[in-house]
């Protein structure tokens, strides 16, 4: 794209240096005229994403007096976390939850998806809507509905005891992992739904005859064609729900019980009522770290899976 | 000019691009402009003075004597204990109104968050018993106070008579009942629970700040934690739980009792044969308080007689306004948990006492542990 379109921008740009220097200079480079447009959001994120990044990394090497810092830097903050056994656990923990979640997800999502972008041929604007549906009301009514789905008086248990299988309510239902990775599996769907419709709805269409003229049957079509080239959706989508869920705490907060807290529940608790803010700090930027390394080698695997397979 | 013809216009393609973005400069100036039609209308209400409280005290009820005054009840907000109360204003949060405890009081003072009470503004400030007022550290010099002590009560136990099979006496060791495995419930915050555990351990409150008492309290609440199904603040979840026999027994205070009974829910708060655990918590004013006659007008009403008789009557909570009892008779108090004398309760149960801020974010973060399961 770009070769084509630079020689066309800079031509006019040398031959006309009348209006003035600043706009020759922006009409004159591509890159210039990209940043100019990408100032203003990439001013916000700066002031948005990184100031408070800053903060956190700075104070995750404080230590916390009472209600004030000693902010002689120190390492005593990452020693510990790594030192006691709870940090690290409720990490694993909290990562093996949504990287379950994401799966989950993602595969109850592709055939939704899969539906909407290869047979819906009217109206598909209405039935991406519909999908989208239940994502109008708040995330936090999500969770009580769920609550009350899985609850010990819920529907699930009323159900199962009018019908005859169970005597008493199932009580692993509500406050367990699963409840939370059930939860979130459901209140994601829609960032799944979206990004997978998105790669699947650009696929070439005479990619699929040309793999069918060439012998390949349904399922070696899906594998070899229709797969690899929708791979970049279920990678953003998989970054979209796995990142944000990893840190969630208000589902694991109604849902979770004991068992089922998650590293967010962790860190609210250090800024609320523990009152020791660096290391929440600490445990922010851990967590920010781990959910890096994992995106990184996701991202490193699916490329290479997609490289093998096409 | 009618919205549907302009559709219909539009439709035909008659419309002209004038008329289309005319229109469109409409919507735009209207949408912009909804929100400062609401702000206005809600400008009321930041006149109102801001109570930051614990959950079930943000009710018309209370504020009687407020509403009729100002004609609308103060601003609410809500805290599930209060070390995350004191965080949040640490952080910025600017309040009129809180409602700590007498265990917070010295550290809340020390923040330098609050200013002393002139209790020449309050009313009701005659009737308030001064057992309650002379707490350690509530001396704010000059005859004022830092805290207007308000409601006081007992941490213990809710259960269910027909579910829960009691062996001998009502003990704390009902929460650590074997037998109940995944059916009892508990407070979410340290502020009592942990508490709870030093009563059920046996350490004296005096020696709470000492690496024994971790140790054995610490053991105490691990011993608890794979019995309960789960911890919360948010005491309607224990009280929906004990409704439906999800619980037979739960660590609450007075109210999750009287409004279960109220409901005819089979259940009892007892009096453990070690004691309950015994608190008393009251008002006290931000430093910073924008609305500050008005915050009066909110630690008045909450101080008055018709507050108070809904406190004993529908929460079960002790009062600080010594006509508020008046209206009860002895019987009704037992039957409740109360006395019209409150160091008849609060000491007969273990009284909480202030402690250093270094101990209580040690103990809270060693109870996140043990509640994580570690």
């Amino acid at each position: 794209m770009s070769d084509q379109t630079l020689p066309e921008t800079e031509a006019p740009g040398i031959r006309q240096a009348r209006p003035g220097r600043l706009t020759s200079l922006l009409h004159g480079s591509e890159t210039l005229r990209g940043l100019s447009l990408l100032s203003p959001t990439l001013l916000f994120m700066s002031i948005m994403i990184l100031l408070p990044f800053a903060i956190l990394l700075v104070m995750s090497f404080w230590t916390p007096v009472g209600f004030e810092f000693d902010t002689t830097p120190t390492l005593n903050n990452y020693r510990e976390a790594m030192e006691r056994p709870i940090y690290g656990a409720l990490l694993e923990r909290s990562l093996r939850m949504s990287g379950i979640a994401t799966v989950a997800t993602v595969i109850l999502c592709y055939p939704m998806a899969y539906y909407v972008a290869f047979h819906v041929h009217r109206n598909k604007m209405m039935w991406i809507v519909l999908m989208t549906l239940p994502f109008w009301t708040s995330y936090l009514l999500r969770v009580f509905a769920w609550k009350v789905v899985l609850g010990y008086e819920g529907v699930i248990n009323s159900a199962l005891i009018s019908v005859g299988v169970i005597e008493k309510p199932l009580e692993f239902l509500l406050y367990s992992q699963s409840a939370v990775i059930i939860t979130l599996a459901h209140a994601w769907a829609a960032f799944a739904i979206l990004p997978l419709y998105v790669s699947l709805e650009k696929i070439d269409r005479s990619l699929l005859e040309a793999a069918t003229d060439l012998g390949d049957g349904p399922v070696m079509r899906f594998l070899r064609v229709t797969l690899p080239l929708s791979l970049p959706g279920v990678i953003s989508a998989s970054l979209l729900i796995f990142i944000p869920t990893t840190g969630d705490y208000i589902t694991p907060a109604l849902l979770g019980g004991p068992d089922g807290a998650m590293i967010g529940n962790l860190i609210q608790k250090q800024f609320g009522p523990i009152n020791d803010w660096p290391m929440g700090a600490t445990l922010s930027i851990i967590l920010m770290l781990a959910i890096a390394f994992i995106c990184a080698v996701f991202i490193l695997l699916t490329l290479f899976v997609r490289k093998r397979i096409s | 000019m009618d919205i549907l013809d302009q559709l219909g216009s539009l439709k035909e393609g008659k419309m002209s691009r004038r008329a289309f973005t005319r229109s469109l400069l409409g919507a735009g100036v209207g949408v912009m402009s909804l929100p400062l039609t609401s702000r206005m209308a809600g400008a009321a209400s930041e006149d109102h003075a801001t109570y930051f409280t614990w959950g079930g005290y943000d009710i018309p009820e209370l504020f009687v004597p407020y509403k009729e005054k100002h004609g609308d009840l103060p601003n609410f907000s809500v805290f599930g204990g209060s070390e995350e109360a004191l965080t949040k204003m640490r952080g910025g949060f600017v309040v009129d109104v809180s409602h700590p405890c007498n265990q917070a009081l010295p550290r809340w003072v020390k923040t330098g968050l609050f200013q002393p009470i002139d209790t020449s503004r309050l009313s009701n400030w005659a009737d308030v018993m001064p057992d309650l007022v002379n707490m350690p550290g509530n001396d704010a010099e000059g005859g004022n106070v830092w805290l207007a002590p308000f409601d006081w009560g007992q941490t213990s136990i809710t259960y269910r008579t027909d579910l829960y099979e009691l062996e001998g006496e009502e003990s704390w060791d009902m929460l650590w009942d074997e037998r109940y495995k995944g059916r009892l419930g508990s407070l979410a915050s340290g502020g009592d629970a942990w508490w709870v555990g030093a009563i059920k351990a046996g350490v004296d409150f005096e020696n709470l700040d000492t690496p024994e008492a971790f140790d054995k309290i610490a053991a105490v609440m691990r011993k608890q934690r794979p019995l309960i199904r789960t911890y919360t603040d948010d005491t309607t979840t224990l009280e929906q739980a004990l409704a439906s026999g999800e619980m037979v027994a739960a660590m609450t205070w007075n109210s999750s009792a009287t409004l279960l009974k109220a409901e005819d829910v089979p259940v009892k708060f007892a009096s453990p044969k070690e004691g309950a655990l015994t608190w008393v918590c009251g008002l006290m004013v931000h430093k910073d308080a924008p609305n500050l006659d008005r915050a009066y007008d909110v630690i008045d009403s909450l101080l008055s007689v018709e507050s108070g008789k809904f406190m004993i009557n529908d929460y079960g909570y002790g009062h600080s306004n010594a006509r508020s009892f008046e209206q009860f008779d002895e019987e009704t108090l037992v039957s409740l948990g109360l006395s019209s004398n409150p160091s008849d309760i609060l000491n007969a149960g273990h009284f909480q006492i202030p402690q250093t801020q270094e101990w209580e974010t040690k103990m809270n973060s060693t109870f996140e542990e043990i509640k994580a399961g570690f």
